[in-house]
């Protein structure tokens, strides 16, 4: 760490990792209604409601990890202090009060109700002004010293795009096709868009820093992964037009782009392993490292390859809104922004304590733990999702029917998600050590 | 490759998936009236849409194929359903599925009922490119299947009803229903069940092709 202000960043990791504890709270308790029929929570907290907690946590922590990792980069690739560390403080505690509102406004029953933008329309106002304010500091700060690095150019590029696409989710459409159609522009256009060009930035940040290579060929690779993560995805979209009203053609534009989406992600695993074997600096923090090349694997198989799997229309007409969905929903988020998120902290928090050597017993544990587990949840959904596409799709039984096929199914997955949850909580264990310490060599 | 190369992929690549993205985008706006039948699109369907949101139906049933995977699809829940029973069954969804997997009862006025029908009604009119697809086997038989059977599972009647002690307990017992009732009954209960009990909460199926109400009805006469 170069600057004071870079602490700031600290804070938001903070937030950040309480919030991923209880997205994953709200994870077990929405499973549990997969495993038991009887539902004692179905007038407190029914499925509904914990699924839309459940994920809205998982966006607003992985937003706020953005967030703290690029105050925490955006200083050193600019050489000079964060432009207004009171507004980045400001900013955070608006985003955490709106979020806290949200949760409690849908507990009471006060949804917008579009999955993941089940916001209210006062708070996603109040989200828009988050994001401004955010972007303004961001760019004053870039602005002081006008050091347009790729790797800046990227992630604001990214950051902007984020912004951006969220004002698509704002508006009522009284047609149901129309606003499913840019609903995606949101969903879509930020996992397979903006968040990937964020992502790349602060792994390219990451590398740079961790293994001292070359910045022309770190930079050089950006410029081709982010321009094929574009090319690839922005067309790719066409991959959500096959069955929603739009016309026939999305089924060879988005199956064709969307086939080529991962080979930009598989890119950039040979990028990162590239970067580590030919390191010129000595690595300590080996659980950072484990995170990255970790993050770019998992990423590469939650993404492009449960991804790839499901997105021909051939398939994809039969896989469609089942579980197959979501067990490569909850690969691709872990695998490529969450431990994008954990990479960062572990990259970050050390230096902003000023530790030079610490304990990486427990990091590596709850490493080891979190993807052991991850996988076997996505193994049973995997699983899930299948039978429920042979006998309910193919032939043709009633989906309750489907589902009573499906428990145990359900159980393996309510059970690995059991093990998931120890892997977390020795991440918040971890980060409460190592955010307690203070420099002493 | 040189790094001016590399900017040029990024600036050609986001530049060439932007304009298909965007020329697209106009044309399928342009067909969007026409394929979902916007001058069905009243301003009940409009309201049903907003009561559909308000209630965060969508974190759990499916619509498009989009949302929770908690509960079934919605898309063409009016092809096979009544909306007579539906309004019913959204009074009051416990009652009507009491055991099992649950949908709370959401406490819908009158008013927010007929907006959802409407709305499901209207949803039910877009042309999906024929999603969901036809199961391969409900429309061919298992071998050695009475034609009836596929109807029974295809209908998805063992929700309700127990058969050789499969299935819900909504409705009677039909292991041996055609020892107490007439064929005639039968297809009656079926076409109408308000016919013999006003207060009915089982889904008519009078819009079914009058070879599956007759296959149906024979196979359900036989069971003694
Ligand atoms: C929502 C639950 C439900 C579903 C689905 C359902 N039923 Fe019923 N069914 C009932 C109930 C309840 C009754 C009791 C009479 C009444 O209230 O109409 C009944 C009565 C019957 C009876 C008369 C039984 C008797 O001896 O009185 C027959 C026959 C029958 N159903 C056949 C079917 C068939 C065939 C299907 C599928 C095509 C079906 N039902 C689907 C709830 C259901
Ligand atoms: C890190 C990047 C990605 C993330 C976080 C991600 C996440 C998701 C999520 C959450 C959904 C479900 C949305 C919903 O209906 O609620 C989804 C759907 C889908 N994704 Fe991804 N995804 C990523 C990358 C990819 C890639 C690279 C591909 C293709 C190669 C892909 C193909 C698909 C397809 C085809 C669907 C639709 C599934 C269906 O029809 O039900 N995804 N994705
Ligand atoms: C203990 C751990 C967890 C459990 C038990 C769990 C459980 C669930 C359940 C039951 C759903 C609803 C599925 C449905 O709609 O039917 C869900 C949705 C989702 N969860 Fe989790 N979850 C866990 C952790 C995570 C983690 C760590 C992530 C990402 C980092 C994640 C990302 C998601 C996403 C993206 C969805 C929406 C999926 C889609 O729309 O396809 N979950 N989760
Ligand atoms: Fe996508």
């Amino acid at each position: 760490m170069k600057y004071e202000s870079q602490k700031v960043a600290y804070k938001y990791f903070l937030f950040a990792t309480l919030l991923f504890a209880l997205q994953v709270v709200f994870g077990l308790l929405t499973g549990a209604k997969y495993v038991w029929n009887f539902d004692p929570l179905i007038h407190i907290l029914p499925f509904n409601t914990s699924r839309a907690i459940h994920i809205n946590l998982l966006v607003v922590w992985l937003l706020m990890g953005f967030m703290g990792g690029a105050y925490y980069l955006v200083p050193e690739e600019a050489e000079t202090e964060i432009y207004s560390p009171w507004l980045a403080n400001f900013q955070l505690y608006l985003f955490a009060a709106i979020g806290v509102a949200a949760i409690a406004g849908y507990i009471a029953g006060w949804s917008w109700g579009m999955p993941f933008l089940e916001q209210p329309t006062i708070l996603k106002a109040g989200i828009v002004v988050v994001a401004l304010l955010f972007l303004y500091n961001i760019f004053m700060t870039m602005l002081k010293t006008r050091k347009w690095t790729t790797i800046q150019g990227v992630l604001l590029g990214g950051l902007v795009l984020l912004a951006v696409m969220f004002l698509f989710g704002v508006f009522f459409m009284k047609n149901l096709a129309t606003q499913y159609y840019f609903w995606w522009w949101v969903i879509h256009l930020w996992v397979e868009g903006a968040w990937e060009l964020v992502t790349a930035a602060i792994m390219a940040f990451v590398l740079l820093k961790l293994t001292g290579v070359d910045r022309e060929r770190i930079e050089k690779w950006l410029y081709i992964e982010v321009g094929l993560v574009l090319f690839t995805g922005i067309a790719g979209i066409g991959h959500h037009y096959y069955w929603i009203g739009t016309p026939g053609y999305w089924l060879w534009v988005g199956g064709i782009f969307s086939a080529l989406e991962p080979a930009p992600i598989l890119l950039m695993v040979a990028d990162t392993l590239k970067d580590v074997r030919d390191r010129k600096a000595g690595i300590t923090n080996r659980i950072a490292l484990y995170w990255a090349v970790g993050c770019a694997v998992m990423h590469f198989f939650g993404a492009g390859v449960w991804g790839f799997a499901q997105t021909l229309p051939q398939i994809n007409k039969w896989t469609h809104g089942t579980q197959v969905t979501a067990s490569h929903g909850h690969f691709a988020f872990f695998g490529a922004y969450a431990m994008l998120n954990l990479t960062m902290v572990y990259f970050a928090l050390p230096q902003i304590k000023g530790l030079k050597e610490f304990s990486q017993r427990l990091g590596f544990k709850a490493f080891w733990t979190m993807n052991f587990f991850m996988i076997m949840m996505v193994l049973s959904l995997t699983v899930a999702g299948v039978v429920q596409v042979y006998f309910q799709r193919i032939m043709g039984l009633d989906y309750l029917t489907t589902q009573g096929y499906m428990r145990l199914w359900y159980a393996a997955f309510g059970a690995s998600g059991l093990g998931f949850a120890a892997g977390c909580l020795m991440y918040v264990v971890d980060f409460f050590r190592l955010g307690k310490s203070t420099a002493k060599s | 490759m040189t790094k001016a190369q590399a900017k040029a992929v990024f600036y050609w690549g986001t530049a060439l998936s932007t304009i298909i993205l965007l020329v697209l985008t106009y044309n399928s706006l342009g067909q969007l009236p026409k394929r979902t039948n916007q001058q069905m699109l009243t301003a009940e369907v409009a309201q049903g849409k907003w009561v559909w949101q308000k209630h965060n139906c969508n974190d759990c049933h499916t619509i498009l194929g989009i949302g929770g995977y908690y509960a079934p699809d919605l898309t063409k829940e009016m092809a096979h359903r009544d909306p007579g029973w539906v309004k019913n069954f959204l009074k009051d969804p416990e009652k009507i599925f009491p055991s099992g997997r649950q949908m709370p009862n959401l406490h819908l006025t009158d008013g927010e009922i007929t907006g959802l029908v409407a709305f499901l009604g209207w949803v039910n009119g877009i042309d999906t490119n024929n999603w969901p697809p036809k199961p391969f086997a409900a429309s061919v038989p298992v071998q050695g299947e009475n034609p009836g059977e596929a109807v029974f599972r295809a209908q998805g009647c063992s929700s309700c009803h127990l058969l050789d002690g499969i299935g819900g307990h909504a409705g009677p017992d039909l292991t041996r229903v055609g020892a107490r009732r007439s064929s005639q009954w039968i297809e009656e209960q079926l076409k109408n069940p308000k016919s013999h009990n006003p207060d009915s909460i089982m889904p008519g199926f009078a819009k079914l092709p009058e070879k599956d109400i007759e296959d149906l009805t024979s196979y359900l006469a036989g069971l003694k």
